[in-house]
């Protein structure tokens, strides 16, 4: 404090933001691990995917809640402060879907996914992940843009936004595709229950990390 | 003849002007030079070094203005009739000042030197004269520069760094387009550099360089100045020839840059070393307060010394701590931050006005960072600022009254 200069600079909230993106990623592969997991006949160790991806839920939410609570009302930030909660926000629902989606599927003993829907749960899980695994990359352009005000490295981070959003799509197209063969393939009314509640919770993860990159977008503009 | 209670007084006064100034120098520094150590435009041995020398430069060449204010404009002089008593405040100012700053130091609290000194010397003003010694247009302007250099410098630091995001950092081509505008930033540096030299200081007298000239050769000086160095720049970068980026041009100017900074964080704080100093060393001189005689030389030699002294020993420390902290400054916005607090600082010492050099800093900084250029900046510290501001005068002001009293209980 003798030296105010410096008591001016205070921590900076994008680090905890990339590691949050990154807690994100690592959460992404875990349940792509647990869903293939529990499709199988001899899988021993959901339960165990779904734990590391609770403890990594837990460790996000701590980062989340560091960032809020570090944040002193009197801090200037490159982006609107609440730009940077919203985006916050977004991107810990990714993680919230992830979790919600476990939850759902252990909620049911396993190997109960019938065969015939495999192969197009498989996709969907393949095209929710491929978004969340761009956020983190995301926002490391973006910190690089804030820094640099480079022209190029903007339209960088906007192809990036743009990129998650064709994503997105395609997860949407893979849902649709998914719940479509449901009401065709299943009679069992739980087992449809199970599995359209299902491919609901896991398109959302990509809803969320599309809503991510629109608050990026937000953020990044002139 | 000096009597022996004079040359006491005298030699106490040398001991806690130095005090003082080496307390600028161990502290006050680091909000000069981190930026650039921070931005690893320089190491912190260069800033060191180079602070060093130039602090000293700035306090002898440009440093008489503010000492002048300190030492005769605060108090008007004249009222003064009683030299003892005179003697006693500007001893009790002195010590005060030096009191309010060791416990600054001691409480880490952000008081600031210059605030403690003007603070002090009020005190002494109205303890041996009443309200009415005080000057207080001169005390207005004080104040008001207080305010306004903050203000100032949060403007040209904000002014600056836009300037760098729309015509260099947006470009498409973002390394010539800063190849291209350095002689604007540096010479715009240099200008005021050599206005500063030569716009009413005795060397312009000396040299018999008229207000006009001043600036017409401050200007060519200026222009010169910033297309060499670009043309340095340029072969400098050709020969190089690693990865392009602008914020490595503005790496190499922020060297200079930081010159800048020593230059005016001399010219402007040596007053709070010396300006009380200088009173008692008139005083025992002449007998009077002398309001017509110029700072001698080497009481500013001494100031700046006392400051380097400080730069020297307890600098280093303060400098690496603050470097290390401040790493997301990039060169655009040390230099930015620099540029202001230096022309703020600069502009203040012509004008005879002592402002913080730390609030021009913290001002540029603000300044860059509304510009949307810093990660993260606490404005928190400015309020914080702002009352201990509020609160260094006053007190400053009652210990010197209170030193003075129990001066002359034993006197």
């Amino acid at each position: 404090m003798r030296i105010p200069f410096f008591s001016m600079f205070t921590r900076s909230p994008f680090d905890e933001l990339q590691e949050h993106a990154e807690k994100v990623k690592e959460c992404a592969w875990a349940f792509q691990q647990a869903i293939e997991c529990y499709a199988s006949s001899r899988c021993e160790v959901f339960e165990e995917h779904r734990q590391q991806v609770i403890t990594l839920e837990h460790a996000a939410d701590d980062i989340k809640r560091s960032i809020r609570g570090h944040m002193p009302k009197n801090v200037l930030l490159p982006v609107e402060k609440f730009q940077l909660f919203r985006y916050l926000r977004e991107q810990d629902s990714v993680l919230d879907a992830v979790q919600e989606s476990l939850n759902w599927l252990s909620y049911r003993p396993h190997n109960n996914i019938p065969e015939a829907l495999e192969r197009d749960l498989f996709l969907l899980v393949d095209a929710v992940v491929e978004p969340t695994e761009e956020l983190s990359r995301m926002v490391g352009e973006a910190r690089s843009y804030l820094r640099s005000f480079s022209e190029k490295q903007r339209e960088k981070v906007k192809a990036i936004i743009a990129n998650i959003r064709q994503m997105e799509h395609e997860a949407d197209q893979r849902e649709h595709a998914l719940l479509r063969k449901i009401f065709e393939v299943e009679n069992d009314p739980v087992t449809v229950l199970h599995m359209v509640r299902l491919a609901e919770i896991i398109g959302s993860v990509a809803d969320h990390a599309e809503n991510a990159g629109d608050m990026m977008r937000a953020m990044i503009a002139r | 003849m000096l009597m022996p209670m004079e040359y006491v007084i005298l030699g106490l006064g040398f001991i806690l002007g130095f005090h003082m100034a080496w307390n600028i120098g161990a502290n006050d520094v680091a909000n000069s030079m981190a930026s650039a150590v921070g931005a690893k435009a320089i190491t912190q041995r260069q800033a060191i070094f180079i602070a060093g020398i130039l602090v000293i430069v700035g306090a002898i060449f440009i440093g008489g203005h503010v000492t002048e204010t300190i030492r005769g404009g605060i108090i008007s002089p004249e009222v003064l009739d009683d030299p003892q008593i005179a003697l006693m405040g500007a001893f009790s100012a002195l010590m005060a000042a030096s009191l309010w700053v060791s416990f600054a130091t001691w409480k880490s609290l952000p008081v600031s030197t210059t605030h403690s000194v003007v603070g002090a010397m009020i005190g002494f003003g109205i303890v041996t004269g009443g309200f009415g010694v005080i000057n207080w247009e001169v005390m207005g302007a004080v104040v008001g520069s207080w305010v306004i250099s903050p203000v100032f410098s949060m403007t040209i630091g904000f002014i600056m760094f836009k300037i760098i995001v729309r015509f260099v950092l947006t470009q498409n081509d973002s390394f010539s387009a800063a190849l291209k505008l350095s002689p604007l930033f540096i010479g715009v540096a240099i200008f005021v550099v050599v206005m500063s030299f030569l716009f009413k200081t005795p060397l312009g007298t000396a040299m018999a360089v008229g207000d006009i000239t001043a600036m017409l050769v401050a200007g060519v000086i200026g222009i010169a100045g910033g297309f060499g160095g670009r043309n340095l720049l340029a072969r400098l970068f050709a020969r190089r020839g690693e990865q392009k980026e602008p914020e490595l041009i503005f790496r190499t100017i922020q060297v200079g840059t930081s010159c800048y900074v020593a230059l005016a964080l001399g010219a402007n704080d040596v007053a709070n070393a010396i300006g009380p100093l200088a009173l008692i060393y008139f005083l025992t001189r002449t007998g009077a307060v002398g309001a017509e005689l110029p700072v001698p030389f080497y009481l500013l030699l001494f100031g700046g010394a006392g400051i380097s002294v400080g730069i020297a020993m307890g600098g280093a420390r303060v400098i690496r701590t603050v470097g290390s902290r401040i790493t997301h400054l990039t060169n655009t916005r040390g230099y930015s931050v620099d540029f202001a607090a230096a022309t703020t600082v600069l502009m203040a010492s012509k004008l005879g006005l002592p402002v913080s050099t730390t609030h021009a800093a913290v001002g540029g900084v603000m300044g860059v960072g509304l510009a949307r250029g810093v990660e993260a900046v606490n404005f928190a510290i400015v309020f914080k600022i702002m009352i201990y501001w509020i609160l260094t005068v006053p007190a400053a002001a009652l210990t010197s009254m209170i030193l003075f009293k129990t001066i002359e209980f034993f006197v």
